[in-house]
């Protein structure tokens, strides 16, 4: 446990050090800025049709302006983690202190999770700018951020497993990238195939996952998939980073 | 300290390090000689937890280092190739960080000691990146020694330091006179003439020579000769 918190903090030392935290968080909090306030203006203007969504349930879950920017941002902050050391050469100090594969994996995946938390921190500006001018469903807003924290897991599992697998950092971002975007493509099958498939698509799709916790909806089967999703990434990268010694 | 028997690794169908056995006893001053792309790298690789042999056994202070790696790796400090290092952190921090892996108790003690004995007290505060190679390589060297281990592992130690960096180098090296064992592999003959009391050679992964060494043994020739010829079979 001790050994997971040393490297976890020195990840998370050297990456707000570096320009990459600030410019991918300032990037981050521009683009949902601009998104909140899109959707803000949408449902002030059309407050008839949009029934029971307000601009947070929208913010959360009912738009694919939620997605498109994770599937680069997750990409960009996960790629750093085992990647650079490989390429930098540090893995091997690492791999050759007196500490498992399994405390690297888990130090550098909290690591990952502070970050996506530093991500979504500053986002409940958002909730409060609502309440100042309107009523806010503070059970909804709750259970979002817990949706959101869900799909952090495994998101940020996914990305720590590619940076695991891949030789350098670009590797590792672009195949991040290309299987959260997978994952998110077969969300939309929901909407166009039928029967079983389409039940399926349903289960994986993160847009279903933030729509249903948006509206305050805790879903149990959606925490299953991603704990498992985020359980089987961390196996599989304490694996390759095992094999990696018989290179 | 270190007990190595019919130690094998295979890349591939490239046979990179081909059943070397070798002892080195406590308190020995030890080179590790060959040309380049002989193995050396892989041996101390292998020695340090990086990479399991495929074959063969290794023993670091009576731990069996391929079963029990971890517990092995606390009795050894290891200064790999090139000497990579966090290049965000100041040197103090990074040998704080090194510490604390290696389950330290007096991290700070620890820490001076070693700023102290590697000559780095002054650069303490100094961002790694920063840093000549000169001073990097020591930071590297207080690394090794930070958990005051009996055993160094040492690649390459000198490589790209100036003829002043390297005589402290070995002043360093020669000063633990007995009290910690130290294998270091290089090329430079000279080197491994002024701080060893013995030398193994390896030559395309095997080992062609081990002996220790005298005021009158000519190294070079020996070298020369050992890895230019075709292959020798290691003596009986």
């Amino acid at each position: 446990m001790k050994n997971t918190w040393v490297v976890m903090k020195r990840e998370l030392g050297s990456f707000f050090v570096s320009p990459l935290a600030y410019v991918v968080l300032t990037s981050w909090l521009i683009f949902t800025g601009i998104t909140f306030w899109i959707l803000s203006e949408f449902y002030a203007r059309n407050a008839v049709a949009s029934g029971s969504d307000t601009p947070l349930s929208g913010f959360f879950g009912g738009s694919a302006l939620f997605f498109i920017p994770l599937l680069v941002f997750v990409p960009v902050l996960t790629m750093r983690l085992i990647a650079a050391e490989r390429q930098s050469g540090t893995l091997e100090g690492l791999m050759t202190a007196p500490i498992s594969e399994t405390s690297i994996i888990w130090g550098k995946y909290g690591a990952a999770l502070v970050m996506w938390a530093m991500l979504w921190i500053p986002t409940i500006i958002y909730a409060w700018i609502t309440s100042q001018h309107g009523s806010v469903d503070w059970g909804a807003v709750g259970s979002s951020y817990f949706g959101v924290f869900c799909l952090g897991t495994y998101f940020m599992a996914v990305g720590l497993l590619m940076s695991t697998i891949a030789p350098t950092q670009i590797i590792a971002a672009v195949l991040s990238f290309v299987v959260l975007g997978a994952l998110f493509a077969v969300g939309v099958g929901e909407f166009v195939l039928d029967g079983t498939l389409r039940e399926v698509c349903a289960y994986l799709s993160m847009w279903g996952h933030m729509h249903s916790f948006s509206k305050g909806v805790v879903d149990s089967r959606y925490l299953v998939f991603d704990f498992s999703v985020a359980l089987l990434a961390l196996g599989l990268s304490i694996a390759v980073l095992k094999a990696r010694r018989h290179g | 300290m270190i007990e190595v028997e019919t130690l094998s690794k295979r890349y591939g169908t490239h046979l990179a390090v081909n059943e070397v056995s070798f002892d080195v006893k406590q308190g020995e001053i030890v080179g590790f000689l060959g040309p380049n792309g002989a193995g050396k790298t892989t041996t101390l690789r292998m020695l340090t937890g990086y990479l399991a042999p495929t074959a063969g056994k290794i023993r670091i202070d009576g731990i069996d280092a391929v079963r029990s790696s971890i517990r092995a790796r606390t009795r050894l400090g290891y200064m790999p190739e090139g000497v990579p290092l966090y290049r965000e952190m100041r040197v103090h921090e990074y040998l704080r960080h090194r510490a604390a892996l290696k389950h330290v108790s007096e991290v700070r003690a620890a820490v001076d000691r070693v700023l102290m004995l590697a000559g780095v007290t002054d650069v303490k505060n100094r961002i790694v990146g920063q840093l000549s190679k000169g001073y990097r390589q020591r930071v590297g060297l207080a690394d090794a020694l930070v958990a005051d281990p009996p055993l160094l592992i040492l690649d390459e130690p000198t490589s790209g330091l100036d003829p002043n960096q390297v005589r402290q180098f070995r002043d360093l090296v020669r000063g633990f006179g007995g009290s910690k064992t130290v294998f270091l592999s290089t090329h430079i003959l000279s080197e491994v003439q002024a701080v060893c009391d013995r030398v193994i050679i390896i030559r395309e992964g095997r080992k062609v020579a081990d002996l220790t060494l005298g005021q009158t043994t000519k190294l070079e020739d020996m070298f020369a000769e050992l890895t230019t010829n075709s292959v020798a079979e290691p003596n009986p």
